[in-house]
């Protein structure tokens, strides 16, 4: 075992990491903003992954038929946040909390019925265009290109969010109705079209994941059960509420995952609920969140 | 007044739903059930054989059924690959849909788990998919047939195989990686055995378990190349195979280290047609190219091909076996009653699309043989297939009946 | 007609039952009692404490473990590996519930997902002694329970019981004081009641009764997995008490016998499941708050049981 190895093992615990970040920022900026933990957000990646499948189907043999739909696939996915948010989201901004889930966790059933429906129960490959066929070496260490991708898109989608937040006005909008929703309305700017576009944005960011997730093995039904898991242990780790958090969280979560396959393969699983469970223990608000009465 | 008209409505619904369930099916079409992964990690091999057996069921109705008198009516249910939930729709295709025979299932936990209630409910068991050998070796059923070549019989077509090239290239020692679930632990375990047996000087270096549905292999490919093995043996089951397989080529894994004997059925031969690794020596249960000199074999494939404009897979292959043993069994019975049926085919000798084969008496099992070769391109088809074939004939390969009936003394 | 002697003629209904159906819906009838159980136990955390907690299965799926490990290697009777059951469930969730008590809201969920989803791994990783991912098969009744129509009087027979049991507990001053910790945590601490403790014996109260609940399940179906432990199977009770409506004791039990009919009924036609009880559910989350019990006490007032719907009014009141 030399350094190039564990370098090897650590950088595919990185792009673990940047998938599940990919995935979680979007379900972090949802309940940060709209206070809802939208269970759904899973199937929903899963549904931007098939978007994918069909658009690289359709665009098969055009040179740069992958990333168009990796591009197309978000914007639809989008679209289809937007018509979930308006037509059954918002009726339940007021309500319980139990009604919330509920309602999310419903439409993860609804969902994968509907994916069962339209793309059938097959699975479905996407083939990896020549440029990320073959394994680049860094320091030694052979690691896969489509990675390599996957991690630049990680940190793209990180920063971008990151000044979308801090530098645009927005961003500022956003941040200032999670503070106080009611001077926010009460300038003129209306709530429920704030929450429809962040819901919106999120789940573009959901379908990002999904489609850049479909080159990587194949695309079937399911997938999503395991990740929304994931996603909300990430989420919680860091801190509900925090993208920051989120970030972290989802490289260490990635990383002890990938270090945990060399001297505990059994425990992988186990010990990101139990480090969930610590964290909810003893610091509840997560690494980064800020600090609330439970 | 909506609430009245509701509660009526739902009043309704119970009656009639009542009343459709207990409608009960007459004895005299034969009500055959299907429990197989429609969804879940096995929905890629299912299909394949669900297609088959709808292809031969629509052959014997063409003729009248069995026994020319009792039509066959299919039952398919999802056990998405869970055993818990194959068992409760095998209890439901029992007690709803009154099947005489379940052909399932894909996992061979499934296959494991609705043994014990075929048996008690008297109800013929035939996995065509399912392999592993816990189905036939221990708590044995006198209702359950076995036409898949198990999971010991494949282990040790692949050993001595490997043992023979361990030799030629000097190799030392070697990595498994295995699905985490009864599969490809009890082909790990067998391999292993076995290996031990037959080339003692090769060290098992490390074991590596992904779980059943794991999509992302890196952190195991990584490990894996950083051990640096002579040589590796995988079984990786259906689905995460092709991610895994995938994800390897992506690293130059099989550029680097030989990866002899793995389960490359023809699903995957076909699903993987363009990027597969050539010459890898693979391992599959049923090739169609294998046996076209059979008759049997050569119109299956036709029918198959005209019907649903594909090559069948193995598992199309051995699920038609399966309904055509049944039709055997119960021509040789002279009945459509299960225990008749299931005395008919004990021992006894079928034909079957890769020739005439034999139940063995003392598991059940079909002395059907594993197949090893190297993956090649060839001109007569669109994917590659193997090119020098080794068939292992089921009797060379499968447990001595002593150990069968050593290990049924320990079980409780 | 008095009120109670509606559930009397109901009770009666019920035995009489198995004579009249087909041995498929006795089956059925069956999984309505076991998962109703279930249902009730996990409502006395939800619809009498106010938290909802998504890992209730956890406790479910370690008494169908205990009992159908002790049936498959022991030759302990049935009703004994029940008890065993209802305390293998209890330690489970008094070592969770520990931790759980002393978060509300969305932590409190989400603790009790992580704890379920641990539970369920160590099920599914510890396969030398439960079976792992292949669970346990092969669970059979002893001999005077073969009979599915024995096993329904007997399974009748302990819900009942559990049902009598819970149905005090709920009536009881433990049971109001719950009432007031869900409705307002703060005052009731003011007044001098330990919060946490009480909620820990709540929490482990309803544990206990769900790992009966599981223990039953196992020589019923005869095959049991680590699937039953998971956040899916935690969502079951949960469809079954809104449907129901959790403000009732016996909302649960209405939300049960829809359900499982309803899943017997579709599946026998087709397999879009999913889809048929999350449109259900988004249904009834959207225009039917109170479950059906909300419902028809709004409107049919024959029907307001005033002891056992006596949380209607004010659960309502909290909607609006």
């Amino acid at each position: 075992m030399d350094a190039s190895m564990i370098f090897a093992q650590f950088m595919s615990g990185l792009s673990r990491g940047m998938m599940l970040f990919l995935i979680a920022s979007g379900l972090s900026l949802i309940f940060g903003v709209m206070n809802i933990l939208n269970f759904a957000h899973a199937a929903l990646w899963l549904v931007g992954a098939y978007f994918c499948y069909t658009f690289w189907y359709l665009m098969q043999g055009t040179a740069l038929g992958l990333w168009l739909s990796i591009i197309l696939a978000a914007i639809a996915l989008a679209a289809v946040g937007w018509i979930i948010e308006v037509v059954l989201i918002r009726r339940v901004y007021n309500r319980e909390l139990s009604e919330q889930l509920l309602l999310t966790y419903a439409l993860v059933l609804v969902i994968d019925d509907l994916i069962k429906i339209v793309w059938g129960v097959e699975d479905k490959l996407i083939e990896r265009p020549p440029v990320v066929a073959d394994p680049v070496f860094i320091f030694g260490a052979p690691l896969d290109s489509y990675f390599v991708f996957v991690i630049i898109v990680g940190f793209g989608v990180a920063i971008g969010l990151w000044w979308f937040l801090k530098k645009t006005r927005y961003g500022h909008i956003i941040r200032a109705s999670v503070y106080s929703r009611e001077m926010v309305s009460a300038l003129g700017i209306p709530i429920p079209r704030i929450y429809t576009g962040v819901f919106a944005m999120g789940i573009f960011i959901a379908g990002l994941a999904g489609a850049i997730q479909a080159p990587v093995g194949s695309i079937t039904l399911g997938m999503d059960m395991a990740v929304i898991i994931q996603a909300f242990c990430v989420v919680v780790i860091g801190g509900l509420g925090s993208l920051l958090g989120t970030f972290v969280a989802s490289l260490v979560v990635g990383e002890v995952y990938a270090f945990s396959i060399l001297f505990w393969p059994e425990g992988a699983l186990v010990l990101i609920f139990i480090v969930t469970a610590l964290v909810l223990i003893i610091r509840p608000w997560g690494l980064f969140g800020t600090p609330v009465r439970t | 007044m909506k609430i009245k008209v509701t509660i009526i409505a739902c009043m309704l619904i119970v009656l009639g739903g009542w009343v459709y369930a207990s409608s009960s099916v007459a004895a005299e079409p034969y009500n055959l059930g299907v429990d197989l992964a429609i969804t879940g990690t096995g929905a890629l091999y299912c299909k394949d054989g669900v297609d088959a057996i709808k292809l031969a069921v629509g052959e014997i109705n063409a003729k009248g059924g069995f026994m020319g008198k009792h039509p066959v009516k299919l039952f398919i249910r999802d056990s998405h690959t869970k055993p818990d939930i194959a068992v409760r729709e095998a209890k439901d295709l029992i007690l709803r849909d009154k099947v005489r025979t379940i052909l399932g299932t894909y996992s061979s936990a499934c296959a494991v788990a609705i043994k014990p209630v075929c048996k008690e409910y008297k109800v013929l068991h035939i996995p065509a998919i399912s392999n592993s050998e816990g189905i036939t070796l221990t708590h044995f059923s006198p209702y359950t047939y076995q036409v898949v070549p198990n999971s010991y019989m494949q282990a040790k077509a692949v050993v001595l195989g490997v043992a023979e090239l361990a030799k030629k290239k000097g190799w030392t020692n070697y990595i498994t990686i295995a699905s985490d679930y009864e599969w490809g632990r009890s082909t790990q375990q067998n391999t292993v055995e076995l290996l031990k047996k037959f080339a003692p000087n090769l060290k098992l270096k490390k074991e590596f378990w992904p779980r059943l549905g794991e999509t992302q292999f890196t952190s195991y490919i990584t490990a894996i190349m950083a051990q640096k093995p002579d040589f590796v043996i995988g079984s990786v089951a259906s689905k995460d195979n092709v991610a895994w397989m995938k994800q390897a080529k992506a690293y130059g894994f099989f550029d680097k280290i030989p990866y002899p004997g793995s389960l490359i059925s023809v699903s995957e031969l076909i699903l993987q047609a363009k990027t597969l690794t050539r010459g890898l020596i693979g391992l599959c249960r049923a090739p169609f190219f294998a046996h076209l000199d059979v008759p049997m074999m050569a119109n299956f494939v036709k029918n198959f091909r005209a019907k649903y404009n594909r090559y069948p897979s193995d598992w199309a292959v051995m699920e038609y076996d399966a309904v055509y043993a049944l039709k055997q069994g119960i021509d040789k019975a002279g009945s459509i009653d299960s225990d008749k049926v299931k005395d008919a085919l004990k021992g006894a000798t079928i034909d079957t699309t890769r020739g005439k084969l034999f139940f063995r008496k003392i598991d059940n099992q079909l002395s059907c043989s594993s197949y090893i070769g190297v993956v090649s391109d060839d001109p007569k088809y669109p994917f590659p297939i193997y090119h020098d074939l080794v068939e292992v004939k089921g009797p060379d390969s499968w447990r001595p009946e002593a150990e069968i009936l050593d290990a049924r003394s320990k079980e409780k | 007609m008095n009120r109670y002697s509606w559930l009397g003629l109901i009770f009666i209904a019920t035995l009489i039952l198995p004579h009249v159906i087909g041995e498929f819906w006795i089956h059925v009838a069956i999984e309505i009692l076991i998962f109703g159980l279930f249902a009730v136990s996990f409502n006395m955390l939800f619809g009498y404490m106010g938290q909802l907690s998504f890992g209730h299965a956890a406790y479910f799926g370690v008494g169908a473990y205990a009992t159908g490990l002790l049936m498959l290697k022991t030759s302990v009777p049935l009703p004994v590996c029940l008890v065993f059951s209802m305390v293998a469930a209890g330690v489970a969730a008094l070592i969770f519930g520990y931790f759980c008590v002393r978060l509300t809201g969305i932590y409190f969920a989400i603790l009790t997902m992580a704890f379920g989803q641990l539970i369920y791994y160590i099920i599914f990783q510890w396969y030398s002694f439960t079976g792992g991912d292949n669970g346990l098969q092969g669970i059979v009744p002893p001999g005077w329970l073969l009979n599915v129509k024995n096993y329904y009087y007997f399974t009748i027979f302990i819900v009942t019981a559990a049902l009598i049991v819970m149905w005090f507990i709920s009536e009881s001053p433990f049971g109001y004081t719950m009432r007031a910790i869900r409705d307002n945590t703060e005052r009731t601490r003011f007044i001098g009641i330990n919060v946490r403790k009480y909620m820990l014996i709540n929490f482990v109260v309803a544990g206990m009764f769900a790992g009966l609940a599981g223990g039953l399940l196992g020589p019923f179906t005869r095959s049991i997995a680590p699937d039953l432990c998971n956040w899916q199977q935690s969502g079951v009770p949960v469809f079954m008490t809104v449907i129901g409506g959790p403000l009732g004791f016996f909302g649960p039990i209405i939300g049960s016998v829809i359900y499982t009919f309803l899943f017997a009924f579709i599946t026998g036609f087709t397999e879009y499941w999913p889809l048929t009880i999350g449109l259900v559910i988004i249904f009834v989350v959207l225009y039917m708050p109170g479950g059906i019990l909300g419902l028809v006490h709004e409107k049919m007032d024959f029907f307001k049981f005033k002891h056992l719907t006596n949380d209607i009014d004010k659960g309502l009141e909290k909607e609006t």
